[in-house]
């Protein structure tokens, strides 16, 4: 997984993001309006795209889209899917 | 509330922190407690080894473990239905296996652990099933519609147990509870940031809840003190749905 592709699934997502807004840079937390319904869908989002349930903690230790891509990619390679 | 002494009760969700303050306020009155819960290490040596006490490790929605458990169970004076789940999903990604995984552990366990008390006649007369609801109900919140449907669906069909079972004096009321300092609570402030978690706590008129808030409110509806109370919804908010815009 490329973080390309990570991040256009995010954009594609969150319709009111305007698409090549986001970097891997980017702090999620200070995307518009941003709730804890934004952290769901997230959660979500992640578990049905690419099978990988991250927890409450897990989310709240990340700070950028890089941090939520890198630990996506070590739950999916570590075989941590869903479990 | 000492009317419960030598009354046997059986509490579901008995390892969580409201069912556990359930447990020990039943203990410290000379109840006589049967429970049952996900997790046993968490109660202490005190409550295990307590002579009034009996643990029944079961899966409630497993239909074997179901069978077991009832065979263990004495004639009751009460239930506590207080297992569940919460587990919030945003509704475009909902799939069958979150309805499942909710409903069976929130409604589908409590409904077919109702009809084998009742087939056994574990249920005396005059006993009272207490079932525990969430203020989400009735008030939802963004991420819990399968939750906050759950619950309705159980304060439903607590409703109709009242009806049927009135003739034998068994009465069925809901507590509906917001938030309380469980270590679920704990859990989801680990998910939450430090404004978010005052933000909600904010909202709170008299401050979040305690499980023994929780417990009390069992306790009074198991007792005689609540006899003339069926069919009932029992809020328990700390005043939280004073600000509701409903």
């Amino acid at each position: 997984m490329e973080i390309i592709d990570f991040i256009k699934v995010i954009e594609e997502e969150f319709e009111d993001l305007t698409p090549g807004t986001l970097s891997p840079d980017s702090v999620f937390r200070d995307m518009d309006g941003w709730s804890s319904m934004h952290a769901l869908i997230f959660v979500a989002l992640i578990d049905t795209t690419y099978d990988v349930l991250l927890t409450g903690e897990e989310l709240k230790s990340c700070l950028t889209i890089n941090d939520l891509f890198d630990i996506t990619n070590l739950k999916m390679s570590s075989g941590g899917i869903n479990a | 509330m000492n009317d419960l002494k030598g009354k046997q009760f059986f509490i579901t969700g008995a390892t969580g922190g409201i069912g556990m303050v359930v447990v020990e306020e039943c203990l410290k009155r000379g109840a006589v407690v049967f429970a049952t819960g996900r997790n046993e290490s968490v109660l202490n040596a005190q409550i295990l080894s307590h002579p009034d006490f009996t643990f029944i490790p079961a899966d409630l929605t497993n239909a074997d473990d179901l069978s077991s458990l009832i065979k263990l169970l004495p004639p009751l004076d009460g239930v506590l239905f207080g297992a569940g789940i919460i587990d919030p999903c945003p509704i475009k990604f909902i799939k069958q296996k979150h309805i499942d995984a909710i409903f069976s552990i929130n409604f589908d366990s409590i409904c077919l652990l109702t009809s084998l008390l009742a087939q056994n006649k574990l249920l005396k007369d005059k006993s009272s099933l207490v079932f525990l609801s969430s203020v989400s109900s009735e008030f939802p919140y963004k991420g819990g519609a399968l939750y906050a449907a759950s619950k309705a669906a159980l304060e439903a069909y607590a409703k109709g147990i009242a009806l049927e079972f009135a003739s034998k004096g068994i009465r069925a009321n809901s507590i509906r509870a917001a938030l309380v300092e469980t270590a679920m609570f704990e859990k989801t402030k680990n998910a939450l940031t430090t404004e978010e978690i005052a933000e909600v706590i904010s909202a709170y008129p008299l401050g979040i809840g305690a499980p023994l808030d929780i417990a009390n409110a069992v306790l009074f509806l198991w007792s005689d003190l609540s006899s003339w109370m069926t069919g009932s919804v029992l809020n328990l908010d700390g005043g939280l749905l004073l600000n509701s815009k409903k």
